[in-house]
């Protein structure tokens, strides 16, 4: 969604999307760890702390790059180069802690600091809560308040908006918060589940870009849509075939949101959206009828 | 007390900046000329550095008639290749070029396949997307694969150049092929930068729309640029794993093999090869200027010195991007008829008019 969104309102493909992930889960271990914060807590800083990522990232680099006229792919390099200088960054945040403070702070794990309710994971029942609040309050911020409409305004003609008396940099401001928090929200549920380290995003980020590709980075509900579907291929797949064919194939997991990427950029380009169903029935009847034709 | 460089320093630097030039060069044609922003660079050059791990040692043991695994024994079998390679240098010379070929040749394929999502006519957002995550799959396939290279156990890689004497001779030979190389591409590449063909690929960069309409195949331009431009890049892997002896799952990850090269090129100047020497020549040295005074470095910082390439890397690009996005050596406007030439046709045609 945040990928989406930064593309969608703000034109800035943002490839530094799963490296704020990767933020959220360092500010969650710090709170953890180091302030004695619990694991839900400590989502309040992941917010705000990620948001503050998006908008500085805003203000140092997408906005000096837009001044000057840069183009679509310099945005993307610039982009790029963030990630590379988040990752470092990250690391070295790793070793001062490792030094400093004696803390594992690499390949880690939060399972423990997790509850358990009617039988399922806490991270479970908060991440889908939390998945369902942001969605709401996005879908009522975009639909029902002035600023909403006025971001719209920005992702369709800035200058026009500007011209209607939008103040697009206060908005732009805004947008870049949202764009920072989310994925730093959801990184504080990552270590939940998984090994944590300052390179996890080179990891989580053919599956988030996977997601936003079936989506079409048009709009947040369709993002939403996108990410679960491959979250959810992902996930049942590589379970599924692990029970077939061995353990081994849990390595190679990435491989279905890279499949699912390609079968979108060349069948339906424009994501879920194209997808009508009315072509999709066209298509089953024609597959249909080779086959009968075949028998 | 601050080391010095020695001499050691300066082979590695000098190789290195060899094999970076060809990859630089040859993104340089893809990204400076042709504008395609390709993020998986990474897998041009890993293309031919595993293959380095993977063909050269299991032909040679063929060759010599070895029946063991070649895997299970892989450290056993390319010593005792070394040796039989230590007698013939021809032979040596004939492994190395064949690795050479087949490298540019399975890196060329690798961009073919790269350049397919072009003929869909994406955005070019989606192009980055894509490349970036097959690039990053293709890394994990080999990681993960051990009947590859091992994995992160990773292979030695035989030594075509072991017949040379041990010592700076065999960085000399290194060196020399690796110069061969970046000869054979700079030439291509300024050639490119020369002709019409550069011109052409210019155009398509400034308006791919316009050089449609003037009848050019834009995709099939394309799929050219980047074959020849991965071909360019496996070789310089090659070359790498060749002057490493070792290749592994993680070597030729997308920050050293994909975004320093950006970097290099956006520092000396799109679509300009003089730039983009320099721009490698700045980047390579500062690098193994960092690498060189880790020791000295980890004495005074809370953490370990690497970190700083990836800090400096990406403060430099943005910097860049935001002050100086045309580089050192900014490219020249194509200026087809003369300043005089064009005064003298106006002057012809108000006298007519």
């Amino acid at each position: 969604m945040s990928a989406t969104l930064a593309l969608a309102k703000t034109n800035v493909p943002n490839f530094a999307v799963a490296t704020f992930g990767t933020i959220g889960i360092y500010i969650t271990f710090s709170c953890i760890k180091l302030l004695g914060i619990g694991l839900y807590p400590s989502l309040l800083f992941c917010f705000v702390g990620g948001g503050l990522v998006g908008v500085l990232t805003y203000i140092f680099v997408i906005r000096p790059l837009r001044r000057r006229g840069a183009t679509s792919e310099e945005i993307m390099i610039a982009t790029l180069a963030l990630d590379i200088f988040l990752i470092a960054m990250l690391n070295i945040y790793a070793d001062y802690l490792t030094r400093k403070y004696k803390i594992m702070a690499r390949d880690f794990t939060l399972s423990a600091y997790d509850f358990s309710i009617f039988g399922l994971d806490g991270v479970f029942v908060v991440s889908t809560s939390v998945f369902l609040a942001v969605l709401v309050v996005l879908h009522l911020i975009f639909t029902k308040t002035n600023l909403g409409i006025a971001m719209k305004a920005i992702g369709e003609n800035p200058s026009l908006a500007e011209c209607d008396g939008v103040n697009t940099e206060f908005l732009y401001i805004i947008t870049w918060f949202i764009v920072g928090a989310l994925p730093a929200l959801a990184g504080a549920f990552f270590p939940v589940y998984w090994m944590s380290n300052p390179t996890t995003s080179m990891f989580v980020v053919v599956t988030v870009f996977s997601g936003c590709v079936l989506g079409g980075f048009t709009t947040i509900y369709d993002a939403a849509v996108g990410g679960y579907i491959v979250a959810i291929a992902q996930t049942a797949l590589v379970s599924y075939l692990s029970n077939v064919v061995g353990t081994w194939i849990l390595s190679y997991g990435f491989l279905i949101p890279l499949l699912i990427m390609i079968v979108t950029i060349f069948v339906f380009p424009e994501g879920l959206r194209s997808l009508s169903l009315d072509r999709l029935l066209r298509s089953s009847r024609y597959i249909l009828t080779r086959l009968e034709g075949f028998r | 007390m601050i080391s010095v460089p020695g001499v050691e320093f300066f082979t590695v630097l000098v190789t290195y900046i060899i094999i970076f030039l060809i990859i630089t060069l040859s993104y340089n044609l893809a990204y400076g000329y042709t504008g395609i922003p390709d993020f998986g660079r990474a897998m041009a050059a890993g293309a031919g550095g595993f293959l380095c791990g993977y063909l050269p040692g299991r032909l040679m043991a063929r060759v010599l008639g070895i029946q063991e695994d070649y895997l299970e024994n892989v450290i056993l079998i390319v010593d005792r290749i070394n040796r039989e390679l230590e007698k013939n240098p021809a032979l040596s010379i004939g492994l190395l070029v064949l690795t050479l070929l087949l490298a540019a040749l399975a890196a060329g394929a690798l961009g073919l396949l790269a350049s397919l999502p072009i003929f869909r006519g994406i955005r070019l957002f989606y192009l980055g997307v894509t490349l970036l995550s097959i690039q990053i799959s293709f890394n994990t396939i080999v990681y993960h694969w051990e009947p590859i290279i091992r994995g992160e156990h990773g292979v030695p890689v035989p030594d075509p150049f072991g017949w040379l004497p041990p010592g700076p001779m065999r960085s000399i030979g290194v060196i020399a092929t690796s110069a061969i190389v970046l000869v054979i591409v700079g030439y291509y590449c300024i050639s490119v930068g020369r002709s019409p063909l550069g011109r052409l690929l210019k155009a398509v960069r400034d308006d791919e729309r316009s050089a449609e309409a003037l009848g050019r195949d834009v995709r099939k331009l394309y799929v050219k640029v980047m074959v020849i431009s991965y071909a360019f890049s496996g070789v310089a892997g090659a070359l790498f794993a060749f002057y490493q002896g070792y290749v592994i799952g993680l070597h030729f990850e997308r920050v050293t093999w994909t975004f320093w090269p950006i970097a290099m090129v956006i520092l000396g100047g799109l679509a300009s090869n003089k730039g983009t020497v320099i721009g490698t020549i700045v980047f390579i040295t500062l690098k193994r200027l960092i690498l060189f005074y880790k020791a000295d470095l980890e004495a005074f910082l809370p953490f370990s010195p690497v970190w700083l390439d990836g800090v400096l890397l990406g403060i430099i690009l943005i910097l860049l991007l935001i002050y100086n996005p045309r580089g050192l050596l900014p490219e020249k406007p194509e200026i087809t008829i003369s300043r005089e030439d064009i005064e003298r046709i106006r002057e012809d045609v108000s006298k007519v008019l």
